[in-house]
Order: C-alpha cells, then sequence, then structure tokens
C-alpha cells in the first residue's frame, strides 16, 4: 500500500461526547484511512466502534448531538461542516439490522430509494437499479417483498441501495449480527469480491473477528474503552495478545495454537491457516500439545427429561416443517439445537412450548406425553427465552417482572417475594431488586429474562440465540451463568447457528435441515463432521480445519483437546 | 392480507391501471354525489354500477369479502338502532304518516322503513368504490401520485412507510404474546375474565411501542443515510405520468359530479317516497 498517498479519511486527536452523556465517547482517535484500502474496526460493545462509525457517515453529529474536538477530514474536508446528504455522496452505509433499513415495499424500489430522494427521473432509475441489483446477484428477485427475503438476501438489496450512489466508501455497520454462518460466509466473499471489483474504500466493523478474516483484509484497528488500543495487519495484530486483552474473541485456532505454545510472530503469517500449518513448527508443538492430555471419557447418558418422539408438523394443508423429529434431552444436559435459517428452530421451539401442536407423533416430560398441555402448564416445566429481552419485559420494576409469572398463579405475595429474591441472588441481580428494568443493559437485562422463567422452577429452559446482541465478553458470562444452572440440574436447549457456541458451551448437538434431524450426538463430533456441515449450510469451525491441514489429530480429538484445555484453564483461573 | 401484509391485489385491469390519485379524486367524487341525494333510485343505479365496476376488477372474492361483510354488518347495526331510536322519523321526512306497528313508546310508520331502506342503499352504493380502491391502490403508487396533486411528499411517504412496516409489527406482536402465554400470561379465551387479558393484553403493549420505538429510529437514520428530505421534492420509481385514461376518467367524474350538482340545486333528489 502506497502510504504516501492522501488518505480519504482521517482522524488526528478526535474526541467525541454525546450531548445527554457526561463523559467523552470517543478519546484521542487518530487513524488515516486510504483509498481503496479495506480496513476492520473490531472491539467489544460499548468500545465506541458504533459511534466512530456514525462519525464516519453523518448520523454524528447531523443525527445525534454531540460535542466534536479535534480534527478529522473525508476527502480533505470537515465532515461536520458539510451536511449528512453530502456525505453521504461519499459515504454508503449498509447498517446492522436488515430489516428496518429495507424501506421500499419491494426490492427495486428499495434500491431505487436515494435515485427518487435525488430526483432522478423514473425512466433513468430503472436500468440503473436493474444494474445495481445484477451487481449483488439479486436481479431475479425484483419484484420480492422484503417479507418474502432473507436475512442475507434484504443485506444485498441494502448493498445494492448504496453501490447505485457510486460512493466512495463502503461501511459495514456488524454485517454479520442476524446472518446464519452461511449466509455470512457468502456476505463476506460478496463484500471482498466489490472490494476488488471496485477499488472502493471498504470499511467493517465487526467483532466477529474469525469470520470476517476469512477473506483478505489490509489492516484491523482494535478499539477498546473509547481509544484505538492497535492497529497493524491482520498479521501483526493475530500474532500479538491484543484481542483476548480487550474482550474480544481471536479466531479458534490462533487460540489453540497458542495454548500449544507456538510462538507466533507476523512472519509465519497466521492469518493465513494454509501457510500456517505447513509450518513444520507450528505442526510439531501443535502435535506435542494434543498428545499432552488423554481425553477423559464422556459424561455418562442421563435418563431423558424430554423426549420427541417422530413429531411431525404442517401449517394447516400446507408441507411438512417438521418431518419426523426425534430427541432426547437428559436433566442438566446442555444441548444445542443447530440449523440454518428456514430449518425449522423456531417451529420446532413452538412444538416444545405448545404454541402449535404436532401433526403427529409425541412429546414426552419424563415419561408422560404433554401433547394435550396447554401453553400455561407446559411454561410452568419448559421456559422459552426469547432472543431479545425487551421482547419479554413488560413490566417497569425488575422486581415485578421476575415475580409475574408467579402473581398470575395466584401465589401469596409473601412467597413471591421470597422466591424472586432467591433467584435474583442465583441470577446475580440481587442487588438490582428494587431498581427499573430501564437501567439495565441488554446482557443484566436477559438475565432478569432468565430469572423470570426461573421463578416456576421449569425443567428445562429454551433458549433462542443466546449471543445475539452480546459481545465475547458478555456472551461468555451470561454462557457461564447459564451452565451453572444446568450443574444444578436445569437442562438446557441452545437454539442457535453460533459454531462456538456449541463447541463451547454443550455436551450434545442436534442438527436440523429441512425440518429433519440430519445428526445428532456429541457436539465435538457432529461439529467436526463436514459431510453434516455442509449438508445443513452450517460453517465448519477453525479448529476443524487446522486438525485437517496440519493432520496431527482428527478434528474430533483436537475440537475435545481444546474444549478440556480451555476448561481447565477457566477452573484455574477461578481458583485464583 | 397478501404475504406482503399489503391490502394490494395484483391484477391487470383498468382499475389497476388508473392513476391513484384518479382514484382518490373517483372515490371523493361519488362519494359528494351520494351524499348529495336522498333518493333510492339514485343509489341503486350507483350501486349498479359500482358492482359492475368492482366485477371488471377481477377481486377474488375470498380476498374481498371480509370488507364487504363488515360493511354489510355495519349497515345493518345502523338500521335497526336507527329505527329503535327514532321509529317515526321517515314520516316527519316526507309528512304523512302510515302506522305499521305500535312499539309503545312510539309507532313505526311505513315511511321510516323506506326511509330506512334508502340510507342502506344509500352506504351500499358507497361500498363497491371503496373496496375497488382500497384492493387496486398499490401504496408506493398511491403516495406518488397524490404527491404529484400538491400533497408534500414526506407527508404521502408516510404511508408508504406504515404499509412496509405493519407486517413486523405484527410478527413482534405474535412473537411477545407468545412468549407472554409461555409464562402463563393467558391470552386466549378461557384463560381468566375478560378483564384479566385485556390487562394482560395491554401488557404486551409495553415491549411492542419500545421495539416499534428502536425500529422507527433506526428507520429514520436509514432514511436520513440516503438522502430522504435533501430537496424540496422527489421522483418516483413505482409510478408513471397520467395517461389518456387517467384523464378521460377525471374528466367523466367532473362532467358527472357538475350535472349532479346542477340537478340537485332544481330541486330533484329530496327523499323519494312511492306509496
Amino acid at each position: 500500500m502506497n502510504k504516501m498517498a492522501e488518505s480519504i479519511l482521517s482522524f488526528n486527536q478526535f474526541s467525541f461526547q454525546y450531548s445527554s452523556l457526561a463523559e467523552p465517547t470517543l478519546h484521542d482517535i487518530c487513524l488515516d484511512i486510504y483509498p481503496g484500502e479495506k480496513i476492520l474496526i473490531a472491539g467489544p460493545s460499548g468500545s465506541g466502534k458504533s459511534t466512530l462509525a456514525h462519525c464516519i457517515n453523518g448520523l454524528i453529529p447531523f443525527a445525534h448531538k454531540g460535542k466534536i474536538s479535534g480534527d478529522y477530514t473525508l476527502k480533505g474536508r470537515c465532515p461536520a461542516e458539510q451536511s449528512i446528504f453530502e456525505i453521504s455522496r461519499s459515504v454508503g452505509t449498509i447498517m446492522q439490522d436488515q430489516d428496518s433499513q429495507f424501506i421500499g415495499l419491494t426490492v427495486d424500489e428499495d434500491v431505487a430509494f436515494a435515485f427518487e430522494n435525488d430526483c432522478v427521473a423514473p425512466e433513468e432509475m430503472k436500468p440503473r437499479v436493474a444494474e445495481a441489483l445484477s451487481m449483488v446477484d439479486m436481479l431475479e428477485h425484483l419484484n420480492q417483498s422484503p417479507h418474502e427475503l432473507s436475512g442475507g438476501q434484504k443485506q444485498r438489496v441494502s448493498l445494492a441501495g448504496v453501490m447505485s450512489m457510486d460512493v466512495d466508501i463502503l461501511l459495514f455497520d456488524e454485517p454479520l449480527a442476524n446472518l446464519d454462518p452461511a449466509s455470512g460466509k457468502h456476505a463476506m466473499k460478496l463484500i471482498e469480491d466489490i472490494h476488488r471489483d471496485s477499488g472502493k474504500t471498504v470499511i467493517i466493523i465487526e467483532h466477529r473477528i474469525e469470520d470476517v478474516l476469512e477473506q483478505p483484509v489490509d489492516r484491523i484497528v482494535v478499539m477498546s474503552e473509547g481509544r484505538i488500543v492497535a492497529v497493524g495487519t491482520p498479521d501483526e495484530i493475530l500474532s500479538s495478545n491484543v484481542m483476548q486483552e480487550n474482550g474480544l474473541r481471536e479466531p479458534l485456532y490462533i487460540s489453540a495454537l497458542k495454548y500449544a505454545g507456538c510462538e507466533l510472530t507476523p512472519t509465519v503469517q497466521p492469518s493465513s491457516l494454509e501457510i500456517l500449518s505447513s509450518n513444520e513448527q507450528v505442526r510439531r508443538a501443535l502435535g506435542e500439545w494434543v498428545e499432552v492430555i488423554d481425553n477423559s471419557s464422556m459424561k455418562s447418558e442421563s435418563a431423558p427429561l424430554l423426549e420427541l418422539q417422530d413429531v411431525r408438523f404442517a401449517y394447516g394443508e400446507g408441507k411438512e416443517v417438521i418431518k419426523g423429529v426425534s430427541l432426547k434431552i437428559g436433566a442438566g444436559e446442555r444441548v444445542a439445537l443447530l440449523g440454518n435459517n428456514g430449518a425449522g428452530k423456531t417451529t420446532l421451539s413452538q412444538l416444545l412450548t405448545g404454541m402449535v401442536k404436532p401433526t403427529s407423533g409425541d412429546i414426552l416430560l419424563n415419561g408422560e406425553s404433554i401433547r394435550q398441555w396447554s401453553i400455561r402448564r407446559r411454561g410452568e416445566q419448559i421456559g422459552y427465552v426469547m432472543q431479545n429481552p425487551n421482547h419479554m419485559i413488560t413490566q417497569t420494576m425488575i422486581r415485578d417482572e421476575v415475580g409475574l409469572a408467579l402473581r398470575i398463579q395466584g401465589v401469596p405475595q409473601a412467597e413471591i417475594t421470597a422466591k424472586v429474591e432467591e433467584v435474583l441472588r442465583i441470577c446475580g441481580l440481587y442487588s438490582y431488586r428494587d431498581w427499573p428494568v430501564s437501567a439495565l443493559s441488554y446482557g443484566q437485562k436477559k438475565r432478569v429474562t432468565i430469572a423470570s422463567i426461573l421463578v416456576t422452577e421449569p425443567k428445562l429452559i429454551i433458549v433462542d440465540e443466546p449471543t445475539a446482541g452480546q459481545d465475547f465478553k458478555h456472551y461468555t458470562k451470561f454462557m457461564s451463568f447459564l451452565s451453572r444452572l444446568a450443574e444444578q440440574g436445569v437442562s438446557l436447549l441452545f437454539i442457535t447457528h453460533d459454531m462456538h457456541l456449541a463447541l463451547e458451551y454443550t455436551e450434545r448437538a442436534a442438527v436440523l435441515c429441512n425440518g429433519e434431524i440430519i445428526a445428532s450426538g456429541s457436539t465435538a463430533s457432529v461439529l467436526t463432521n463436514t459431510e453434516i456441515m455442509n449438508r445443513a449450510n452450517l460453517k465448519e469451525t477453525s479448529l476443524s480445519m487446522l486438525s485437517r491441514s496440519t493432520e496431527v489429530a482428527t478434528p474430533e480429538a483436537l475440537v475435545r483437546h481444546f474444549i478440556q484445555y480451555e476448561k481447565l484453564k477457566k477452573q484455574v483461573s477461578e481458583h485464583e | 392480507m397478501s404475504k406482503a401484509g399489503m391490502l394490494y391485489i395484483e391484477r391487470d385491469t383498468l382499475f389497476h391501471r388508473l392513476d391513484g390519485a384518479v382514484k382518490l379524486l373517483m372515490l371523493l367524487a361519488w362519494t359528494v354525489i351520494v351524499f348529495l341525494f336522498q333518493d333510492i333510485r339514485v343509489f341503486i343505479v350507483l350501486f349498479l354500477l359500482g358492482i359492475g365496476l368492482l366485477k371488471s376488477a377481477q377481486l377474488p372474492w375470498t380476498r374481498i369479502r371480509l370488507l364487504v361483510w363488515v360493511i354489510i354488518v355495519f349497515n345493518i347495526f345502523n338500521s335497526i338502532f336507527t329505527i329503535l331510536v327514532s321509529p317515526a322519523y321517515g314520516s316527519e321526512v316526507n309528512g304523512t304518516t302510515t302506522v305499521l306497528i305500535d312499539l309503545g313508546y312510539e309507532v313505526l310508520t311505513l315511511e321510516t322503513v323506506f326511509y330506512i331502506l334508502t340510507l342502506s342503499m344509500k352506504y351500499m352504493s358507497l361500498m363497491p368504490i371503496s373496496v375497488l380502491f382500497v384492493y387496486t391502490t398499490h401504496p408506493t403508487r398511491f403516495a406518488g401520485s397524490v404527491n404529484r396533486l400538491g400533497v408534500p411528499y414526506k407527508i404521502a411517504y408516510a404511508f408508504n412507510i406504515a404499509f412496509r412496516y405493519i407486517p413486523d409489527l405484527k410478527k413482534d406482536f405474535l412473537s411477545i404474546s407468545n412468549a407472554m402465554q409461555a409464562r402463563g400470561v393467558g391470552l386466549a379465551r378461557g384463560e381468566g375474565t375478560i378483564v384479566q387479558r385485556l390487562k394482560h393484553y395491554a401488557a404486551i403493549a409495553i415491549p411492542l411501542v419500545q421495539s416499534s420505538l428502536a425500529r422507527i429510529d433506526t428507520v429514520a437514520n436509514a432514511m436520513d443515510l440516503r438522502g430522504f428530505g435533501k430537496h424540496a421534492k422527489r421522483t418516483w420509481y413505482s409510478s408513471s405520468p397520467w395517461g389518456r385514461v387517467d384523464v378521460i376518467v377525471v374528466i367523466v367524474c367532473a362532467v358527472v359530479l357538475a350535472v349532479s350538482i346542477t340537478v340537485r340545486v332544481k330541486g330533484f333528489g329530496t327523499f323519494w317516497y312511492p306509496f
């Protein structure tokens, strides 16, 4: 890269403070981005990465007011002295929420939105819309409404919308949030293709680093607590420990190699799994590490708490969406239900909670059929936690929210108070018991929703996409909290497409694909089965890729070893 | 409702091709004419004409029947209510009294029955054209065409946005109410008294409003970032200029309206009582 070139975007001792906050959110940002670069800005929640993105696209200071100090320029001019419309000619933003940013009633209308606002004549718009859509391979969906599209397709439409404006910088705000692994992979590939073909500057804000790094990136900017803590090439950043130190998840294969005691330096090119795998030193270190601890035996199988027997379901006279699912969940077991969007995960959880009734087959709880049970009766045994806690919380005060189910059951007030306080202690929310819910963070709200389900002492809790909306640090905390519940005998079913989560926090995994369970067994063996992963359109973890390319151990052995090592490490650090 | 949550039913008929604003003008003219007269013969003619137009639009009965039934049921209730409240009103209007039944507090007269029939026919003559308007007008094309009539585009676009996000709201509502029910909050019939159930429904409003506010914020940002409100005017992707048919329809509407007003001013069209 030619460092002598004029930067397209430049921050110099830049700080920003929202009008509503007492402290600045961004401190002393110094960053130069050059034309044609592809930059990843990574950081945990609250690190200021989204605020920085808003400074780049003009939402700050035009939609969100605040105090700016220091200098920043976009193509040589200060953005704050322009208008948001002028900035949007240079910076095209693809927002995180694929659904809400889709404004049009149809695909073509949405792409045309910017043209319309620019007063382009209708007959001139049509060919330009078609051209933009063919760039993202969405031309055949021209007349479809957003409700007929998947998250990944909606994202591509949004990309077409900003591409059509011929901007210089493409800014992606958490493009992988809400996408399943296959769509995420597709999205990163598309971004790379566009970057290569158009030569535009690309800025990606993400905390799922491993997925972004599957495609080449020029530089990574790591943010923490409103400051830039590191800038470097992927090789430089991956060789250092800056990611873990700042609550970010480095690629799993990098963690494995570090555990194995490999000396990672930029010269061994850790960003490329292939080059790394051919390195003799790396292979030897990894081989020795895997042999150190033998794999202890699996937990013995407990009696099934919940059993699905050949459950089938179809909406009305329509096609079957659940095609004969059989599944067992033991008491205190943590099970991952994996599958792509549209595989039938939501329907299956609705079958468990009783929102819909199976057309045939049976569901047993402790050996008793619950087919005829009402939603409410099931709710006392099977709790359901939604993805977004804001969708579940209906009361203003934490205490009331947690006690809601008991109040409805008509439990005496004294008993409710005792129970609520006990549950709040378990969930680490006791000190907040008299607070309003609105004062809590997203992660704390998620705990409140768990607490409000725990009060009825369910045997099984279904958690829908537990990692959604949480960064690595917060989700690690949340998941260890849930695991402690499992140790107390509560069974957990995680509905997810997050491979890392399944790998680290579940003993067993079942893969749902087109309404059928195509594999179930120990998580390590299911997730390393390439054929199953491909069939279900899921993504192999980088750990199994590492084992395959280095050939030092079977993927399953390496994965098991890795999980065990991390568990030991965690225990050690907890003792200290 | 269709998958997209729109009422619009895609067909290729004269009515579907008509510009949204032209259809709105036609609906307005029709309404004005209906309210000018009090003569059942006029209403019958308008009703039959409306039914004919409705047929020509090829709308499937299964999709429009709900609205049609709502209008009919409303009409029946309205009639019963009017008869009970003022069973002799028709005589007041017509100046003659033909007693049918003695209700005790008042007498029901034949004039009233005929008056109510006229009133019902009046509402029914508005039904076909309203159904047509609702189901053949695409929200975006409508927004574009009323904007061309001089309605500010920010107001016209609000119409569009509402149609875009109603299905999302519906989806949120369903998932929230599902999760609530799993926690024992009774929403369905037989799960508590009506008051309890209403209270529980009200509780859903909190997360629903909150998620809607968050959505509004995102949508507003998305619109800002793509230049909405940049200029005093904007163009519309899916609207085309008035064609010959549009102009003809507007002229016909204007002529018929003018004729109606003239006829009415000359004295024709007050309450018509044949007996």
